[in-house]
């Protein structure tokens, strides 16, 4: 990594507008492209504090501050327009989460890195309407929550409830949501609100590990821990009645329920092995990069298709996974309220991937290029009348669905031409970092008793912040800053403002 | 999507006492799966069977009423599957393949492959798993104070349990483990004399730093108490009407959540005093004072109290023999099986606490006789037993690859994953720690810069994490201590 002082960094940094900055080719070694990432006056600060600590510790410490990670990836083989970092970036393997990354499938030196999907691939958010009010569910809020938890397992360790043997996983990988159709967990008309209808076509389980399988297959239909969690949301706040109501929500008040959760253990494990099998294709045709983490293939390699293709089936297993949640979900309503999900008018709003990697075609300096796009941490967001969202939604553009960090508030955002035409159509997915949360500090009381239990060979080590951070506010990036940037910036808009009742999580 | 209110039922329907004298029924008592066991492992097995191969003749054999999970699977047909909760069990609906006998075992011919049980039934099987679990090790004692010793095992244990802590003034608590804790924390109004063998509290799970993390809660339990909801697993117990059971099955997780803990002395404060490294000597009955029973320690200090909780443990219960026949026990007395759940014996499985884990085990899985494992290995014996039926080859559930297994210790959400203690590590290892008094306790086992256990208290939101770092064994050395970084979100940063 380039190591330079703060003040000299800095003159690689250019701000373009309100909302964005350059960065500038030489930042870090090799870049191709020159980097961007969108912020507001509260982001702005957490960006350049995050620089400025990173100069002070001479580079020295296991994570990147994300300005040096976008430039990092601007200088992978392959890569087009710009790397894109999205107001909600922050420290991720590889990529930071929130940035993003087009690779132009006709450049045969282009890549593909598993950094830039994420461990868990597809992870995503899914939003199911009702046409119940928080008054209708306030009274029973506590027997739907745990009614909600005896569905749908949570925490490590837990085991989906929805039975699976190694035959149905094979299938579930292959058909994604076609699987979940036919097996009767979720309707018809699911499909239609999810990015690829539910189906990554080019899934090919054969190129997925057994031990991929063997971890993945108890984890189906169950949530997860950690970031991963199921709300039930009230709208709180419309700002573009004419989309919202196109989504069928009509007025504050109406209960919805959010689901964010991805492949699970399954994802991970493939991810783990495409790095592996990476790091020995990246010696053999000579691939460099400016961080390890960043471990790539060719586009076109074996390695790089055999993940393209096990990224598929993860993708398709984390819909079959968001598919069974949604099934035990509009159980557990029919169920409190006596009647039927039907009834209660519980559609998928929307369903969308913020860890995918996928083949689009974009206009690139007025030329139509077939792209392989990375969306780490950040979500598709086509503009109306693009070919790839439902007909539902061709008018308003497509509906973004950003979970706030859990407790807080989510949105929903649409897409836009201005979205499509600068970030490749994407733009942010949840909160992003949290700052100092937990003022965990060296305790004496603990010194003396960590002390005790060293032994010859174990070495006792206690982790605490070595610097703090002095400019930037002690909360939450927080989400609606996040959503704020996105609108101000033009590249989504936004739409609605969901606020939790309650939480289900690990 | 309708019909999602179809009446629903577990797979333990009917019960039916086992007849001695109506001789005709016993030629019926024919199975293609016996189960012996009615908790937590012998009806995951059951359930797990009954879903490989519905319609299959199953007998469970209990000499206690059933543990039942709480959330219900009903097969409505191949396409179409629905779950519902029923709380309350209908017994007059009978699945014609499922039959429970309440009896208990006595003999196993595994050769011409019958079990007979006390009654003297007769059951002829083709495969059979022994899911008896185990029983509390009780303090040795003499027997004039027998009465005033109680093991927590049970529903009907923990209602004696409550009838004394209302009617007494102290009494001395036994154990370190899980069970020991939780009364500690959950128990109000009464005096407890804590006494344990070891040089810091819940040493079953917990280390000296976490004890200490604990400490403040101990006299300290102003935190708000949820009881209300629960994420785990739920289990109830399925209660037999006649009142002739010898003894319940074995407590699922949070059985405290519903019961009252409180003692009558409500104007006392409440007060409770750790004697550490203890061990006990004997116990006696007193005469000269307010106590009737003398709790004497090996280091002649003498405890007083009103009554005695023993909660040192669980071992292996078999009080079964075989004819002409040797089945493999480890050193605990617990029934030998491979990773398969076979035992030594021909079409003989094993699973849940009854039996020891005698495979080459993963590198960050160790046997500990909880709830959590009673389920995996019941469910591992009944796809095994499935398999062996159809002659089908499988392979072992990943839940055997890592250890998992989440707890609430006074009020805080405990996660306990691979080697969280270092076991098994011989001393080469690191340990990386982040600590927030009142909040959160993190521990990292990591050994050659991977991590190969973790301890998390509170709600730190790391255990997914954890879980996934431990399996991918991804090297973490570049980051060093900035791993645990409360600036940075590794939840997010491996996502």
């Amino acid at each position: 990594m380039v190591v330079r002082k703060y003040e000299d960094e800095l003159k690689y940094i250019e701000r373009i507008s309100d909302y964005s900055w350059r960065i500038k080719k030489g930042f870090q070694e090799n870049m191709n492209v020159e980097g961007i990432f969108y912020v507001n006056k509260n982001l702005e600060a957490l960006m350049f504090e995050e620089l400025r600590n990173s100069c002070r510790s001479d580079g020295i410490g296991g994570f990147l501050p994300g300005m040096k990670q976008i430039a990092n990836v601007a200088a992978l083989p392959g890569i087009v327009g710009k790397s894109v970092g999205l107001p909600d970036i922050h420290s991720g393997y590889g990529f930071a989460i929130g940035n993003m990354a087009a690779f132009d499938m006709n450049n045969p030196l282009s890549i593909v890195s598993p950094g830039g999907v994420g461990f868990d691939i597809n992870c995503g958010v899914r939003l199911l309407r009702t046409n119940l009010f928080e008054k209708d569910v306030r009274p029973v809020q506590e027997q739907l929550a745990q009614s909600l938890f005896d569905h749908i397992p949570v925490g490590v360790g837990s085991k989906g409830i929805i039975p699976m043997n190694a035959r149905d996983l094979e299938e579930a990988l292959e058909m994604g949501m076609d699987w979940s159709l036919r097996e009767g967990y979720v309707w018809a008309e699911d499909k239609e609100h999810c990015e690829e209808y539910g189906r990554m076509l080019n899934a090919d389980p054969s190129k997925v590990s057994v031990r991929a399988k063997k971890r993945g297959l108890p984890q189906l239909g169950t949530l997860g821990a950690g970031n991963h969690y199921a709300e039930i949301q009230v709208v709180d706040e419309i700002y573009d009645k004419w989309a919202a109501s196109k989504m069928g929500i009509e007025e504050t008040g109406q209960v919805c329920v959010m689901i964010h959760s991805g492949s699970r253990g399954f994802g991970h494990q493939v991810a783990t092995d495409a790095l592996v099998e990476m790091e020995k294709a990246m010696k053999r045709d000579k691939i460099e990069t400016n961080d390890r983490q960043l471990a790539c293939a060719r586009i076109n390699s074996e390695e790089g298709q055999n993940y393209l293709k096990a990224m598929a089936a993860a993708g398709n297993f984390a819909w079959v996974n968001r598919s069974s949640m949604t099934f035990l979900t509009r159980q557990a309503f029919a169920k409190q309220f006596n009647t039927t999900p039907d009834d209660l008018d519980m559609h998928v709003i929307y369903d969308v991937s913020h860890n995918i990697a996928k083949i689009e075609n974009h206009v690139v300096d007025g030329k139509e290029m077939k792209l392989l796009v990375h969306r780490k941490g950040s979500t598709r967001a086509f503009p109306p009348h693009h070919p790839s969202i439902p007909v539902d939604y061709q008018l308003t553009g497509q509906p973004v669905l950003v979970g706030g960090t859990m407790g807080t508030c989510s949105y929903i955002l649409t897409g836009t031409e201005k979205g499509l035409t600068e970030t490749f159509g994407s733009t942010c997915h949840g909160a992003g970092r949290a700052l100092s949360r937990a003022k965990s500090r060296r305790n004496i009381d603990y010194l003396d008793i960590l002390e005790q239990m060293k032994t010859k060979n174990i070495a006792i080590r206690v982790a605490s912040p070595k610097l703090v951070m002095e400019e930037a506010p002690e909360s939450y990036k927080n989400v609606t800053d996040v959503v704020d940037t996105c609108h101000s910036a033009g590249i989504s808009k936004k739409c609605v403002k969901l606020r939790p009742i309650a939480v289900i999580k690990g | 999507m309708t019909s999602h209110l179809e009446t629903t039922q577990s797979i333990m329907m009917s019960t039916s006492q086992s007849n001695r004298q109506d001789k005709t029924e016993i030629n019926q008592n024919e199975c293609t799966f016996l189960i012996i066991g009615g908790g937590i492992a012998g009806v995951s097995c059951a359930e797990t069977i009954n879903f490989l191969l519905p319609g299959e003749k199953i007998i469970l054999l209990t000499e206690s009423s059933l543990i039942k999970s709480v959330t219900n699977l009903v097969q409505l047909g191949k396409f179409s599957q629905r779950f519902d909760i029923q709380e309350i069990i209908s017994k007059d609906f009978e699945k014609p393949n499922i039959k429970i006998i309440t009896d208990e075992l006595a003999i196993i011919k595994s050769k011409t492959k019958e079990a007979i049980t006390k009654g003297g039934l007769k059951i002829n099987y083709n495969l059979m798993c022994i899911c008896t679990g185990s029983r509390p090790k009780l303090v040795n004692f003499s027997d004039n104070v027998k009465s005033y010793i109680i093991g927590i095992r049970d529903t009907d244990s923990v209602k004696e349990f409550q009838k004394r802590i209302k009617t007494s003034k102290r009494f001395g608590l036994i154990g370190n483990g899980g069970i020991a804790s939780e009364i500690i924390y959950e128990i109000g109004n009464i005096e407890i004399e804590w006494i344990i063998k070891d040089q810091h509290i819940s040493s079953t799970f917990i280390d000296q730093g976490a004890a200490k993390f604990f400490e403040s809660r101990l006299n300290n339990k102003n935190s708000p108490n949820n009881k209300m909801i629960v994420k785990r697993m739920r289990y109830m117990e399925e209660r037999e009407t006649s009142e002739s059971l010898k003894r319940g099955a074995a407590l699922g997780p949070d059985w405290h959540r519903l019961i009252d803990m409180k003692g009558n002395l409500s104007s006392s404060p409440e007060n409770i005093k750790v004697h550490y490294n203890a061990e006990v000597k004997s116990i006696g009955l007193c005469t000269d004072n307010n106590f009737p029973v003398c709790i004497e320690l090996a280091n002649d200090e003498k405890v007083f109290c009103d009554f005695v909780v023993s909660a040192t443990g669980v071992e292996p219960f078999k009080t079964f023999n075989f004819e002409n026949e040797v089945i493999k026990l480890s050193d605990d007395g617990g029934i030998f099986v491979d990773d398969l759940m076979k035992t030594s014996i021909d079409s003989i499985f094993a699973a849940g606490d009854v039996c020891h884990a005698g495979w080459e085990h993963s590198k960050y899985w160790h046997q500990m006789r909880l709830w959590t494992q009673a389920r995996q290995m019941g469910m591992m014996a009944g796809k095994s037993m499935v398999a062996k039926l159809n002659n089908e080859e499988i392979y072992q559930d990943f839940c055997f690859e890592l250890f998992s297994h989440v707890t609430k210790l006074y009020g805080y959400q405990v996660v306990l994953l691979g080697r969280y203690n270092g076991q098994g590590l011989e001393d080469d290892y690191e340990l990386l720690f982040r600590i927030t008094p009142d909040k959160e306790y993190i521990k990292f086992v990591l050994k050659n810069g991977c991590l190969v256990g973790a301890l998390l208290i509170g709600e730190t939101g790391l255990e997914e994490t954890c879980e996934n770092l431990i399996l991918n064994q991804i090297d973490l050395t570049p980051f060093g201590d900035d791993i645990l970084n409360p600036n940075i979100d590794i939840e997010d940063y491996f996502d």
